[in-house]
């Protein structure tokens, strides 16, 4: 009781003083200096920034696959700079999906198996598994795709089933990095309809990385980093 | 049970990606549990054959050899100077229990003539009883008996490989006359073919003739009725031991040999030749065992080059998985199930080329097939162990693999 309590009251993200440096030998790399960022739970955020600019580092970090060099993260109150790596497993298992820029389907495993992936590494039992993949399919329009191999989808349909794949464990948080990066302008339209409905309808906290304005337009809070600092939050 | 039933489709389907590979990799195993079970079949097999060799040469015999001869503190060789006469072989036959029959033997290499061609071969002069002491079958002619001792007739009886060497034009041995040392021979008898001892001697290279005609018209002797070999039948197998002391204690009393001294002979059984025979061929057998297990190994190494192959190959995947929440344990699995999967399937079509081999091996070596269970469970086990053993590394590296690194591998 006290832990949902808890967890209902904390921002979705909450990072503080996060660092990031990455020794290579001679040179020390300072993808992040200082961090300071709070997220509610329910928004919809684009992070915008240069190449080199920290934002890809950011994501890392906040999906859980990299961890800080300092500094504090809080995802849902939970403190999870320090997590062992599976623990971190279990943490983007659950509570985050991902979406990535080259679509990263397992090839050789049809549309539905990729996207019953997570329900069977979060222990889902089997013939759940089915049944949730397909609504997952359904919600993202391709459920007449499913038994498709990656390699026979286009594009957006590749880029769909990820997404559908990202949901299907039903996180509260989705992390997009350049998820329109390897589309075209029609069908990237559609992906950010498709993040925009997912926010509204199902309230899943959507953190997506860019680095076009047109795509960061859909988005209902913009925060833009520079050299690993974070130097713009615009709410619209 | 249906997690692991979907780790092993899992497995199938990745392995199935590169058929090629995979079979190439299955083929090692087979040929390591192929060559596991065949060498162990051949190994056993071969082992049975030597004993039933031993044991048609008659279960109840026992051999005496003379020993070494100490003369005024001069200690010669194991039979330099035979210890034993044809007096000693009639004082057993008179005075030991249990003693069925007694023969002695003399015998030398010597060279034999018949027309145009010539052959070295082993002379024995034995007494007429060596032919059911020693289980000699007479194939065709006959053997000699009392009277052409008595009269040290110069008469032979051929082993199959003589008849072969010197009969080259396939004439009728039996009234021939061949000479040996010169001297000429009526033929009367051929041995039924024996073939070789598990050592490899020629059984049938042999010629056999009266002792009294040996010792008086072959070999010559400075010193009449020395022998080199006494053989000795017990009634029975389970009097052989009483039959061994009576035979020690006949000889120390007629070589006056004190109490506290040592023997000048040595009696021996066929029991402990087929005791020392059975070491042979454990130890023949543990060679082969342990010289096929190397391949199984090998088998095993080509399992773990592939699997790293593969971690390789699939570390986009891995971290793509790793993103998704796969934990350590579940990528160490999906790898280890992969090798389990690739060397059962070795070892289940090993286990069946292996015992076709040993079939085989034994029928083109004449012994009995020795299909080992043991060493087909045993063979089956370990190859899944191997698959356990080999995987583990590239299981463990892959699981290892850090998603970020992973995910931007190309």
């Amino acid at each position: 009781m006290k832990q949902s309590a808890v967890a209902a009251a904390a921002p979705m993200i909450a990072a503080t003083d996060l660092w990031r440096v990455f020794d290579l030998g001679e040179t020390r790399v300072e993808a992040l200096r200082g961090v300071t960022l709070e997220i509610s739970a329910g928004e919809r955020v684009a992070i915008m920034g240069h190449s080199g600019s920290g934002k890809s580092t950011l994501m890392n970090v906040l999906g859980c696959l990299d961890r800080p060099t300092r500094g504090s993260y809080r995802l849902e109150g939970r403190e999870v700079a320090e997590l062992a790596p599976d623990d971190a497993a279990e943490i983007r298992n659950r509570r985050i999906g991902f979406v990535f820029q080259s679509f990263n389907l397992i090839p050789r495993m049809s549309a539905i198996e990729n996207v019953e992936l997570p329900l069977f590494y979060g222990d889902v039992p089997l013939q759940d598994q089915g049944v949730r993949a397909r609504a997952a399919l359904e919600r993202v329009g391709l459920q007449k795709r499913a038994g498709h191999m990656p390699n026979q989808l286009s594009g957006g349909e590749q880029q769909r089933v990820a997404i559908a794949r990202a949901l299907v464990a039903r996180p509260p948080l989705i992390l997009a990095d350049e998820p329109t990066g390897n589309l075209d302008t029609r069908t990237s339209e559609e992906i950010m309809k498709l993040f925009a409905e997912l926010n509204d309808e199902l309230g899943v906290t959507v953190v997506l990385v860019t680095h076009e304005p047109e795509v960061a337009a859909h988005a209902r809070r913009v925060l833009t980093f520079r050299d690993g600092r974070l130097v713009g939050d615009e709410k619209r | 049970m249906k997690v692991l039933r979907l780790a092993v489709v899992t497995a199938v389907r990745a392995l199935r990606r590169n058929k090629l590979r995979s079979g190439l990799t299955i083929l090692g195993v087979v040929i390591g549990v192929a060559a596991v079970i065949a060498m162990a079949g051949l190994g056993l097999g071969a082992s049975e054959a030597v004993q039933q060799q031993i044991r048609s040469l008659g279960n109840n015999m026992l051999f005496v050899h003379p020993g070494s001869k100490t003369d005024s503190g001069v200690r010669s060789g194991a039979g330099s100077v035979s210890t034993l006469t044809t007096q000693d072989a009639d004082a057993i036959a008179a005075e030991v229990n249990g003693v069925a029959a007694v023969t002695y033997v003399r015998r030398e290499v010597a060279q034999l003539v018949y027309a145009n061609g010539n052959w070295s071969t082993l002379v024995q002069g034995v007494t007429p009883a060596y032919q059911e002491i020693a289980s000699a079958v007479v194939a065709r002619g006959a053997f000699f008996g009392e009277r052409e001792e008595r009269a040290a007739l110069r008469v032979a009886v051929l082993g199959a490989t003589v008849v072969d060497e010197l009969f080259r034009g396939g004439e009728d041995p039996i009234g021939a006359t061949v000479r040996i040392r010169q001297v000429p021979f009526r033929i009367i008898g051929v041995l039924e073919a024996r073939g070789r001892t598990a050592w490899g001697t020629d059984q049938d290279d042999v010629v056999l003739i009266p002792f009294a005609t040996a010792e008086r018209r072959v070999m010559g002797t400075p010193l009449p009725g020395r022998v080199e070999l006494i053989l000795v039948s017990a009634l029975d197998d389970d009097g052989i031991g009483e039959v061994e002391r009576g035979i020690e204690r006949v000889l120390r009393d007629r070589h006056r040999i004190r109490a506290g001294e040592e023997d000048d002979f040595s009696v021996g059984t066929l029991d402990e030749i087929a005791e020392t025979a059975r070491g042979t061929t454990r130890i023949m057998a543990t060679v082969l065992f342990g010289v096929s297990s190397i391949s199984l190994l090998v088998g095993g190494i080509g399992i773990m080059n592939i699997l790293l192959v593969s971690v390789t190959e699939r570390t986009r995947e891995i971290g793509i998985r790793v993103a998704l929440g796969a934990k350590r344990r579940h990528i160490r699995t999906q790898f280890l199930v992969e090798s389990v999967v690739l060397s059962s399937i070795g070892g289940a079509i090993g286990v069946v080329v292996g015992l076709a081999l040993t079939v085989l091996l034994s029928r083109l070596g004449g012994w009995p097939a020795y299909l080992s269970p043991g060493a087909s469970v045993g063979a089956v086990a370990f190859s899944a162990g191997v698959g356990v053993f080999f995987g583990f590394y590239p299981a463990h590296k892959a699981s290892r693999l850090d998603p970020i690194v992973a995910l931007r591998y190309e």
